[in-house]
């Protein structure tokens, strides 16, 4: 009961923890492999370029993130391709 | 046989020297013979927090130096039969031991005490690594808080590249009210993030700004809640099996009154 009523009147705005544990967790995967959020962009828009010069890709489904594994930390994308740009590749 | 554990966390003001002195007292209490080691060189405060600052002659860096034996620097707590302090100097720096000394100082204490408790400074430096340096095991204090989490993620791994076996978990100012209202990380999301096996969770009291002041640790009190949550890992220290999880849901708030009336109980109990 006490739940519910804490639930409906803090119903716009989400927990605090569930905001911590995200951080939380961001910031474990970035202190383990060393990399700056700011490097881990960079190297997307250099992954994506090249992908895009090969096929089209839908970019507000597009996922490129470091996720937590039990052991190491793995680079995790999902990048839906809508076409293929050109088959002028070789030569 | 017997066992050192250092109590360590990364970060500062989690509650370690706190979490050292009570686990001492508990140990204590429950009948083993038990050391508490200030690692804290040039900070020192377990002392303060166990109300014997003011019987300290030597301390841990006199018996390195070899200006006393290691019993004479050993202060006795009247109050717990077989508890003992070895304090750290206040007036010298991490430096002015190696971890081949606390090696030393350790095992020989181990020679005398069941249990030998290191209470660590904060950090990654010197301090940590003479404070491991003699441990069988680590207990690692954490708070709900992304920095506290954060760090003894680190420590987590420290402890494993000392080769300790896994360490275990103190959740330490832990607060019932806001967990059930969403604001606090709860066990489970802590343990899921730092999975290491739990020891315990302790609540947040104002008891233990009480009883700090008093230099009186709240483990001596059996009427205390946090005293309880300090007791109970000590019983799982020592091994003792299936010690029941401390309810620390806000007992005697309207609503869980009304809810005791009415006969619901919650779904989740907030338990430590």
């Amino acid at each position: 009961m006490k739940e519910l009523i804490n639930r409906f009147f803090a119903r716009d705005r989400a927990a605090s923890k569930e905001e911590a544990k995200q951080r939380l967790k961001f910031l474990l995967i970035h202190d383990q492999v060393d990399l700056t959020p700011v490097q881990l962009d960079a190297m997307r828009e250099e992954i994506m370029e090249v992908i895009k010069r090969y096929v089209e890709v839908d970019d507000a489904k597009t996922e490129f993130r470091l996720e937590r594994g039990d052991k190491e930390v793995a680079l995790v994308s999902s990048i839906p391709v809508r076409r293929v740009v050109t088959r002028a590749v070789s030569a | 046989m017997s066992d050192c554990i250092v109590v360590t966390s990364g970060k500062g003001g989690v509650g370690k020297t706190t979490t050292t002195a009570n686990l001492g007292v508990a140990l204590a209490l429950g009948g083993a013979r038990v050391a508490v080691v200030d690692a804290d060189i040039g900070l020192r405060n377990l002392d303060v927090i166990l109300g014997l600052e003011n019987r300290i002659v030597y301390d841990l860096v006199h018996v390195l130096e070899g200006e006393c034996r290691l019993k004479q620097a050993l202060i006795r707590d009247k109050r717990a039969d077989g508890l003992f302090l070895l304090p750290a100097a206040q007036t010298r720096d991490k430096n002015a031991v190696t971890p081949a000394q606390m090696r030393e100082i350790t095992s020989k204490l181990k020679e005398d005490f069941d249990y030998v408790l290191v209470d660590c400074p904060a950090g990654i430096e010197q301090g940590f690594k003479n404070a491991v340096a003699g441990a069988d095991r680590a207990i690692i204090v954490t708070t709900p808080e992304v920095s506290a989490i954060r760090d003894a993620d680190r420590i987590i791994g420290m402890v494993e590249a000392a080769e300790l076996p896994e360490p275990q978990l103190i959740i330490n100012r832990f607060r019932a009210k806001m967990v059930s209202s969403g604001d606090m990380m709860n066990r489970e999301d802590i343990l899921e993030i730092l999975a290491i096996p739990l020891l315990g969770v302790v609540p947040d009291h104002e008891e233990i700004i009480i009883s700090a002041n008093r230099g009186i640790p709240v483990s001596f009190d059996e009427n205390s809640l946090v005293g309880e949550a300090f007791r109970r890992v000590a019983r799982r220290i020592t091994g003792e099996p299936d010690v029941p999880m401390l309810d620390l849901t806000n007992g005697n708030g309207v609503w869980a009154t009304l809810k005791r009336w009415v006969g619901w109980a919650p779904a989740q109990g907030v338990a430590g």
